[in-house]
């Protein structure tokens, strides 16, 4: 096992002991730099997004239009 | 298939300060894990307790206090409490989801949509996010402004001292202490309690209005306005992103979840106190028939004053102060992690400030603005803590979408991910809040159609 402190002074062996006996794999700041794979959305789904983007926008519209109103 | 099944310890090991920091956390949850009686269960929760209280009493923040007392002063004990009730329902049941993502995929939720959805999903919920937590941070401090205001302090000596509190409450560089330091600070939250019991609340009509939901209020803009700030002051974009990441630097995993659900659920139970607290505190100026529709946060304790004296007045200021405080923490931390996710940037509060650096300077950064942005003179303050709930609440649509699309993503969620029953009461909340927010717009349209309305 090669471990290593990133940008710092170097690694004590119990810190080691203790990461790797306390923190899961995937817990790991390095492991969290994986990518994680680009999922392609359904129609559907594609459907549902472009109607709730429209619906805010729609929506703040009205709210500007009331504050508007409300200073006028 | 799991995505993160093929991650091992092997080979040339990075590890990091933050790891080291959150090892130390972890290894104490894994101690107590190990004893198998009633007092380790119980140190276990102690320890397991945090994001999901934090997220529940943040949202308590000046603005939904603001909303609360507003109920409570124009429509007194009624139709609301239960109301309000279900909302904190609501507020469980889609932060429950985010205990669950965080845990599986040990990552944040901005870095989840635009990694899983790509860029051009990923920013539009990043501008959603930006622009409400930014608006959101300004009303924090005018409730601290307002707030110690009632104490005589000058607006610039409170906005310096929430900044103060904000930096001291970060500096610890350890998640854990500034968990503990702003679980305690939010506690204060709970101040509303003896302010309503101040009032000698009429307890019968509380539970007629339970049982009931009655008086209903009349039908119309205002009312609908009320609807949504007091869902917007549950229910919003912020609290999705925070407690996901909250819950990943803890160092939550599958095994913590139903230790998450329970956090997520006590912080439900305290925020819905603190609120019908307000509801029922400002009652007393509907009984009265004393006109609340300008008020900002001081004002309504100034009311108050005659009536519960100034030791109650006080408290609900105090009050007001901490729910500024507590928000201001959370939702500048919120945008920290999320452009941390973003932009790839280490992300902890366990970083050291030279590690960090990204990500405490978007959280004072973000701070400084809001508050200089508070101290500017003749700013129509008063308009953007009114919008800035309904905001939240139209906000929260297309941002449970992806909630809903991740949670149910089973290569990200494994063995959590959501169950049918998860997936009903989400999608019910999706057509709850669309549907109110409609009924608002149609109002705001068409405030004719509403007008004509019986009681």
């Amino acid at each position: 096992m090669n471990a290593k402190q990133k940008r710092g002074t170097p690694l004590h062996p119990s810190d080691e002991e203790l990461v790797l006996s306390s923190l899961e794999p995937g817990q790991l700041a390095e492991a969290k730099k994986q990518r994680i794979p680009r999922r392609s959305l359904r129609k559907s789904e594609l459907l549902v997004l472009w109607f709730l983007r429209v619906y805010l926008l729609f929506m703040i519209v009205v709210v500007v239009y009331q504050a508007w109103s409300g200073t006028h | 298939m799991n995505l993160f099944a093929h991650l091992k310890t092997r080979g040339n090991l990075v590890i990091t300060h933050e790891d080291i920091d959150r090892a130390h956390d972890r290894a104490r949850v894994l101690a107590a894990r190990s004893r198998g009686n009633w007092f380790s269960r119980f140190r276990l929760l102690w320890l397991l307790i945090g994001p999901g209280i934090l997220v529940m009493l943040g949202e308590n923040d000046g603005p939904s206090m603001l909303a609360y007392a507003a109920t409570g002063a124009k429509f007194g004990i009624g139709f609301f409490l239960p109301f309000i009730v279900l909302t904190f329902v609501m507020a469980i049941v889609v932060q429950e989801m985010t205990v669950r993502l965080g845990a599986a995929t040990q990552r944040g939720h901005a870095e989840l949509i635009f990694e899983r959805f790509g860029p051009f999903w990923g920013w539009f919920s990043m501008i959603d996010l930006g622009i409400g937590n930014f608006l959101t941070l300004i009303t924090e401090f005018i409730a601290i402004r307002a707030g110690l205001g009632f104490f005589g302090v000058p607006p610039w000596a409170a906005v310096l001292s929430a900044l103060a509190l904000l930096y001291t409450a970060l500096m610890t560089h350890r998640y854990w202490t500034w968990e503990r330091i702003t679980l305690a600070i939010a506690a204060f939250n709970l101040v509303f309690i003896p302010v309503a019991l101040l009032t000698h609340p009429d307890w019968h009509s509380v539970g007629h209005a339970f049982a009931s939901w009655q008086p209903l209020p009349r039908m119309d803009q205002d009312t609908l306005l009320i609807v949504l700030a007091d869902i917007g002051a549950t229910v919003t974009p912020w609290m999705l992103f925070f407690q996901q990441s909250a819950t990943v630097d803890k160092g939550m995993t599958r095994r913590d979840v139903s230790f998450g659900r329970v956090d997520t659920a006590l912080g439900a139970a305290l925020a819905a106190a603190a609120a019908l607290a307000t509801v029922i505190a400002t009652t007393p100026l509907f009984t009265h028939h004393m006109s609340a529709e300008h008020f900002q946060a001081a004002e309504f304790a100034q009311a108050l004053r005659p009536l519960i004296g100034n030791i109650g007045a006080s408290l609900f200021a105090l009050g007001i102060v901490e729910a500024g405080m507590v928000a201001c923490v959370t939702i500048s931390l919120s945008s920290a992690y999320a452009f941390g996710e973003v932009a790839a940037r280490p992300h902890s509060l366990n970083l050291p400030v030279r590690q960090g650096k990204a990500f405490y300077s978007v959280v004072f950064l973000l701070a400084v603005l809001a508050a200089l942005i508070v101290l500017i003179p003749g700013l129509p303050l008063v308009y953007v803590v009114l919008v800035v709930n309904v905001i939240a609440v139209l906000a929260m649509p297309p941002a449970l979408a992806f909630l809903f699309l991740l949670a149910n993503d089973r290569e990200l969620m494994g063995d959590v991910v959501s169950p049918t029953w998860a997936n009903v009461l989400a999608a019910a909340v999706v057509v709850f809040l669309i549907a109110a927010g409609v009924m608002f717009g149609i109002s705001v349209i068409a405030p004719h159609l509403f007008a004509a309305a019986p009681r």
